[in-house]
C-alpha cells in the first residue's frame, strides 16, 4: 500500500439496514492515479452502493452494515464524515439540479472553498482553473439556472474540482443529457485523467467503457468480471447475463466465432476484411409506408411568452401504426413539439389535425384520450397509493363504470407486465415505475402514444421490456412516437426518424436513410449505433448486428 | 423561469456593498413611514423610481405597474372611508398619502432586488449579524423555489393528460383534485432533498474544518456617497417628523 495509490478496495460487503440481501458482497478493486475505470452492471447490481461507500454516504446517510476496507490514498475512511472527506474524494452523480446551490457560478464554484477552509487570497485562482478543467470559463457571472443539463453538470464538476481531490467517483452522470452534453461530460473525464486524478465511473452505456482503462462488472452484488475493457466485453454472453447491453462490435465477432474482438470500428472492419467477412448483401427491407394518415402537422411555429422562438415552419403527417423517433439535441423542440401531439400547448401559427380535425376546436380532456403522453419522469405523474389506483385514475375521470374501470386496469398492466398490484408505486424500481406510468396512460386507451425518454435511466434489460412492450402497442395498431438520444433505440425499433435542430424539422424519412450519412449524423450532433458504423466502413448501412450478421456470407471467402 | 429581480448590470448602484444597500433600504423604508405629507413622500418615491429605471429595472416597473397602480387606489379608497377622519376630504388626502407610501416602498424594495444577487443579500445580512445557516437557508430557497415550480407545473400536465381538470367542481372537490399534483411534487421535492443534503457535505458542508470567506472588494466611494446621500435624507425626515412638519395633522 503506497501513498500514490489512489482508490483502494478490499472485501468490501454491504447490507442495507432492512435489506433481505448484501448490495455488496466481497468487492475489491483499485483505481490507480490517472487511469479511468468503469463500473457497470445492471440496476440493483451494487454499482451505485459502491460509489457511495467511497465517499461515506453509506453508512453516514444511509444506515447499513459494511465490512471490509476503503483506502483513499492509503488511507482508511472508516469513521469520516462525507464533509470530512471533501477535498479527498468528489462524487457526482445523476440529478444535477440537486448538486447546485448558489444563483451565481462563480459563488457555486467558492461555496466548497469556503466550507473547505481554502485561503481567501487563493479562491480566486482556484475558481479559474477548476472552470478551465470543465471548459466554462467565461461563465463567472452567470446564473446557473440559466446553463444548459450539460453544462450544469460540468459545473457541478467544476464545484468538486476546485477542492483539488485526487479521487473522482461519478454516478451516472451522463444520464439526462443529450449526446452532446454526454460528450462534453467525457472529454472533461479524458482532462482529468492526464491530470492524473483516479477515476471511477458507473455507466450504463458500454461505448463509455471503451475509452476506460479497467472495467468492473457487478451482478447482484458481485464482481463478475474485472479486467481491460476489451477483455470484459469480449465475453457476450457475460456481459449480457450480468444486464449490460454487450458492445456491437463483440457481438458481430462472437457470432462469427472470431476471438479478440477490439472496440475500436476501424481496427474491427480490417480484422473483418482481413478474414473474408464482407457482407455481401447491402440493402435491408425498404420501410413500407402508412397511407392512413392520423396526425397531420401544419406549418408549426411556437413562441414562448418570453419571445423565443421554440419551432418554425414545422409539418408532417405521421400514419395510423408508425413507430417514430423524434430526435434532437436538447433544447431543439422535441418535447415543445410533442405537447402540441396532444394538444398541452396551443400553436402560436399553423395547426395540428387529428383524424383531419384541428385539436384546438376540442378540449385536452378530450383529446388525451385519444393521443396518450407519458411524461419523461415518472415520477411526475405517480402518486396514488397502490399500482391499481395508479392505473385507474385516469379511465376514472372518463367517468367510466367501475367494471369498466377495472377491466381496463387489467389489461393495462398485463400489457406491462406488472404484477404487483397493491405495491406502493414509490416502493418500485425506476424501470417498473416508468412500465406503471405507461400503464396508467394505456388504460385511457389512446390510439396515439407519445413518449418522452421512456428508457432514460433504465438498465438494458428494463430498456429492452419498454421497447418490446411498444412494439407490441404498434403491432396492435396503435400509433408510437418516442423522443429519444439513444442511437440503438431507434435503428432497431423505429421506422422513421423526425429530427429537430434549432426548432427546425431537419430531416423527416426512414431511419436507414438518416444513418446512411454520416454527414448529416454528425451535424445533427448524433452518433450512429457502433454496429451501423462498422457496417459503414465496410460498405452497407446495417440497423441491427442480427441484420449484418444476416448479410455476411456463409462461408467466409479465401 | 426566473424567481429573481436581480439585472445583472453594472451600474454605480450594483457595485454598492450589500451592507450599504442594506442600510440604504432600511433607512428609505423609514423615511418613507415617518411622513404623510404627498409631496414629501413623492419627494422620495420618484427619485428612487428614476434611479429604479436607471439600474435597469425599467422593465420590473412596466411589470409591476398594474400592482403599484392597484395597491394605490386600493389603499386610497380604504383610507378615505376607514380611516375616521373627521372630513372626507381629510380622509381622501390621507388616503392618498398611504398609496403613495406603500408605492414608494414597492419601487424601493424593487431597486434593492434589481440590484442586488441573492448571495449578496445574504452576505449583507450576515455581515450584519445574522446566523450563517439562515443566510445560505435563504439563498438556497431562492435557487430552488423556481425548480420546483417547473416540476409542479410539468405535474400539472401530466396529470391534465390523465383527464385531471382542476376546474371543475366545487371548492371542496377542486382541493380534493389537487392531491395527485401535491403527492408527486412532495415526494419529489423530498427525494431531491436527501440527495442535496449529501451533495453539501460532498463539497465540505460540515467539513469540521474554519470557514473562509471569498474575498469581496469592501466598501468604496460610492458607498460612501450613497450612505451620505441617504443618512441626510432620513435626518431631514427624522426632523420633519420631530417637529411634526411631515404630518397631516392629528385627528382626534
Amino acid at each position: 500500500m503506497t501513498s500514490t495509490s489512489g482508490v483502494t478496495v478490499r472485501g468490501l460487503t454491504c447490507t442495507y439496514e432492512g435489506g433481505s440481501r448484501p448490495a455488496l458482497a466481497g468487492v475489491d478493486c483499485d483505481v490507480p492515479p490517472g487511469s479511468l475505470t468503469v463500473v457497470m452492471g445492471a440496476t440493483g447490481a451494487g454499482k451505485t452502493t459502491l460509489a457511495r461507500c467511497l465517499t461515506n454516504i453509506v453508512p453516514c446517510f444511509l444506515p447499513a452494515d459494511r465490512a471490509g476496507e476503503v483506502l483513499l490514498q492509503g488511507e482508511p475512511i472508516a469513521d469520516r464524515r462525507v464533509g470530512e472527506l471533501a477535498g479527498r474524494i468528489g462524487m457526482v452523480f445523476q440529478d444535477f439540479e440537486a448538486q447546485l446551490f448558489s444563483s451565481d457560478v462563480t459563488q457555486e464554484i467558492v461555496f466548497g472553498l469556503e466550507h473547505t477552509g481554502v485561503a481567501p487570497e487563493e479562491m480566486a485562482s482556484r475558481v479559474r482553473d477548476a472552470l478551465s478543467a470543465v471548459g466554462l470559463p467565461g461563465f463567472e457571472g452567470r446564473d446557473p439556472g440559466t446553463l444548459s443539463g450539460g453544462e450544469k453538470q460540468r459545473l457541478s464538476i467544476a464545484g468538486l474540482l476546485a477542492l483539488q481531490p485526487p479521487i473522482l467517483v461519478l454516478d451516472e452522470p451522463t444520464t439526462d443529457l443529450d449526446p452532446v452534453g454526454r460528450s462534453d461530460v467525457f472529454a472533461v473525464l479524458a482532462g482529468l485523467r492526464r491530470e492524473r486524478l483516479a477515476i471511477l465511473l458507473i455507466e450504463h452505456d458500454v461505448g463509455a467503457a471503451v475509452a476506460a482503462d479497467h472495467m468492473l462488472l457487478l451482478n447482484e452484488g458481485r464482481v463478475v468480471a474485472s479486467g481491460r475493457p476489451r477483455e470484459v466485453l469480449a465475453d457476450v454472453s457475460r456481459c449480457a447475463e450480468a444486464g449490460v447491453r454487450p458492445h456491437d462490435v463483440c457481438r458481430v465477432f462472437a457470432a462469427l466465432g472470431l476471438r479478440d474482438p477490439p472496440l475500436d470500428i476501424g481496427e474491427a472492419a480490417v480484422r473483418l476484411r482481413r478474414a473474408g467477412l464482407v457482407p455481401t448483401a447491402s440493402c435491408g427491407a425498404p420501410a413500407t409506408p402508412h397511407e392512413d394518415a392520423i396526425l397531420r402537422v401544419e406549418h408549426l411555429g411556437h413562441r414562448f411568452a418570453d419571445g423565443r422562438e421554440a419551432l418554425a415552419d414545422v409539418s408532417f403527417t405521421i400514419g395510423r401504426g408508425e413507430l417514430v423517433a423524434l430526435i434532437g439535441r436538447n433544447g431543439s423542440g422535441k418535447t415543445t413539439l410533442a405537447r402540441h401531439l396532444n394538444g398541452l400547448l396551443r400553436p402560436t401559427t399553423g395547426r395540428v389535425l387529428l383524424d383531419g380535425k384541428d385539436l384546438r376546436t376540442r378540449p385536452l380532456e378530450d383529446v388525451a384520450q385519444r393521443v396518450g403522453y407519458v411524461f419523461q419522469d415518472p415520477d411526475h405523474q405517480l402518486f396514488a397509493a397502490s399500482v391499481t389506483e395508479e392505473v385507474a385514475f385516469g379511465p376514472r375521470n372518463l367517468g367510466l363504470s367501475p367494471d369498466e374501470v377495472e377491466r381496463r386496469v387489467n389489461e393495462s398492466l398485463a400489457a406491462v407486465a406488472l404484477e404487483a398490484r397493491d405495491a406502493d408505486p414509490f416502493l418500485l424500481d425506476k424501470g417498473a415505475r416508468q412500465r406503471l406510468a405507461v400503464a396508467a396512460v394505456l388504460a385511457l386507451h389512446p390510439e396515439v402514444l407519445v413518449l418522452d425518454e421512456p428508457t432514460t435511466g433504465l438498465d438494458w434489460p428494463e430498456q429492452r421490456h419498454m421497447l418490446e412492450l411498444l412494439r407490441r402497442m404498434q403491432r396492435a395498431g396503435r400509433t408510437v412516437i418516442v423522443i429519444t438520444h439513444t442511437p440503438w433505440v431507434i435503428t432497431e425499433y423505429a421506422e422513421r426518424v423526425l429530427l429537430l435542430a434549432g426548432g427546425h424539422l431537419r430531416y423527416d424519412g426512414p431511419v436507414r436513410g438518416f444513418f446512411a450519412d454520416p454527414g448529416r449524423v454528425a451535424e445533427a450532433a448524433f452518433q450512429a449505433p457502433d454496429v451501423t458504423r462498422l457496417g459503414q466502413a465496410l460498405g452497407c448501412t446495417p440497423l441491427s448486428v442480427e441484420e449484418l450478421l444476416s448479410w455476411m456470407p456463409r462461408e467466409p471467402a479465401r | 423561469m426566473t424567481l429573481t429581480l436581480y439585472v445583472p448590470a453594472a451600474t454605480p448602484l450594483h457595485r454598492l456593498h450589500p451592507v450599504t444597500k442594506l442600510l440604504a433600504l432600511l433607512g428609505l423604508v423609514v423615511a418613507a413611514f415617518v411622513v404623510d405629507r404627498p409631496e414629501l413622500l413623492l419627494g422620495l418615491g420618484l427619485p428612487l423610481a428614476v434611479l429604479l429605471v436607471l439600474a435597469g429595472g425599467g422593465p420590473h416597473l412596466r411589470r409591476f405597474a398594474p400592482a403599484l397602480v392597484l395597491i394605490f387606489a386600493v389603499t386610497a379608497v380604504v383610507w378615505t372611508f376607514f380611516y375616521g377622519a373627521p372630513t372626507r376630504a381629510q380622509g381622501l388626502q390621507y388616503g392618498i398619502s398611504m398609496g403613495i407610501r406603500l408605492a414608494t416602498f414597492l419601487v424601493t424594495g424593487l431597486l434593492f432586488l434589481t440590484t442586488t444577487r441573492m448571495e449578496e443579500v445574504a452576505y449583507g445580512l450576515r455581515r450584519l449579524g445574522m446566523p450563517y445557516l439562515v443566510g445560505f437557508t435563504l439563498t438556497l430557497s431562492f435557487r430552488l423555489v423556481p425548480v420546483f415550480f417547473e416540476s409542479a407545473a410539468t405535474i400539472v400536465q401530466a396529470q391534465r393528460c390523465r383527464g385531471l381538470d382542476l376546474r371543475k367542481g366545487s371548492w371542496l372537490t377542486r382541493l380534493r383534485r389537487f392531491v395527485p399534483v401535491i403527492v408527486p411534487v412532495f415526494i419529489g421535492a423530498l427525494r431531491r432533498a436527501d440527495r442535496m443534503a449529501m451533495a453539501l457535505e460532498l463539497r465540505g458542508f460540515n467539513s469540521g474544518r474554519a470557514r473562509t470567506r471569498f474575498p469581496r472588494p469592501g466598501p468604496g466611494v460610492g458607498d460612501l456617497v450613497a450612505v451620505a446621500v441617504v443618512a441626510a435624507t432620513v435626518l431631514v425626515y427624522l426632523s420633519l417628523w420631530q417637529r411634526g412638519r411631515g404630518s397631516l395633522g392629528r385627528f382626534s
